[in-house]
Order: structure tokens, then sequence, then C-alpha cells
């Protein structure tokens, strides 16, 4: 086990008060939430494709960091508009 | 790789965490809406920069320090972009508009006491 996944460990403490907030606030301050567990999921992954030496796991973060992207623009249009 | 290299990866790792570490706590503790906002600004800067530092570091110039630059870049612009669109979303939801008005009387907040609880 190296400094990257004890790091990638670490770091998924980070997503207990995301979710906290997430499910115990008003809907906007979920949405708030949501988007910080999006940038610490996105560090996660980038932490375990360099624990495990492979440059392909990159691209899910990637993919992780597009989605929470255009999820949390949806996300915040549709708050302001419907709910 | 020297064992200089390995301390530099091992506290830029440490810092990123902790710093990350610390902002979501203070998501949690903070008890206004916009207060909370400010706390995604810290972890797609610094811990993103202290992370991209270290696959510099270990990795060199190839395909996982330019994967990782255009994920950190995804990163440092989303927050400006989400911080302003869930800001924007609050006030809508609020006042039932978005733009100024001339005739709008905006209440001075005080430092915690303003916002959605």
């Amino acid at each position: 086990m190296n400094v990257w996944l004890i790091a990638a460990a670490v770091l998924m403490f980070g997503l207990i008060p995301c979710g906290i907030v997430v499910f115990t606030r008003d809907a906007i301050n979920r949405l708030v939430g949501l988007e910080m567990a999006g940038m610490i999921e996105t560090l996660i992954l980038i932490f375990l494709a360099q624990g495990f030496q492979n440059p392909n796991f990159y691209d899910l973060a990637l993919a992780m960091a597009l989605l929470s992207f255009g999820g949390g623009l949806v996300f915040a249009r549709f708050l302001e508009r419907w709910l | 790789m020297s064992g200089a290299a390995h301390i530099a990866i091992e506290v830029l790792l440490s810092i990123g965490v902790i710093v990350a570490l610390i902002c979501c706590l203070g998501l949690a503790i903070m008890p206004d809406f916009y207060e909370r906002l400010h706390y995604m600004a810290t972890v797609s800067t610094i811990t993103t920069v202290c992370v991209l530092v270290a696959v510099v570091i270990q990795e060199g110039w190839g395909q996982a320090t330019l994967k990782t630059i255009v994920i950190v870049l995804v990163l440092f612009f989303m927050n400006a972009t989400l911080t302003h669109a869930t800001a924007r979303a609050d006030r809508v939801r609020k006042l039932g508009h978005w733009t100024a008005d001339p005739k709008e009387n905006i209440p001075v907040v005080k430092s915690g006491s303003g916002g959605t609880k």
C-alpha cells in the first residue's frame, strides 16, 4: 500500500460531512454538498489511478469531473426554475 | 526517484488531503448557505494544484500528467461556474428574479445571519 492509496482512503472521510449536508439540509444546500462530493470523488479517483499505477484509470476521474459539472449545472437550473 | 522526491510527494499529498478534509468539515459546520459555497473554492485550487505537482514529480511529463492537468483545469473552471449557478439559483428561489431591481431594498446582512439556513 503506497502513499497514494493511503491518501485516497483518508480522503474518503471527507465524504461524511458532504453526506451529512446532503441528508439533513434543504434542497439548495444539498446541491452544495453534492458538488463538493463530486470534487472529492474526482480527487479520490486520481489517487487510486496513481496508486494502482494505471494511467487508464485517469479517464474515470475525468469522466467523473465532467459529469459532476454537468449534473451540478442541471440541478442548479432545475432548482431555479421548477422547485 | 530520490528520497527528496518521495518526501515532497508525501508533503504535497498531506497538505492537499488535510485542506480538503477541513473544507468538507467547514461545509457541514457553517450555518449559512453563502458561507458554505466558499469552501468548494479551496478544494478546487489548493488541493488540485498539490495533487498535480505530486503527479508531475512522480511521473514526469507523460500520459498521467497530461490527464491530471485536464482534470485540474476542469475542476478549476467547474467550481467557478457551479458556484455562480448555485448562488444564482438560491437568489431566484428567494426573490423570483435574478436581475437587479433599482427599487429593490437590499438588506445589510451581518456575517452568519443571512442566506438560506
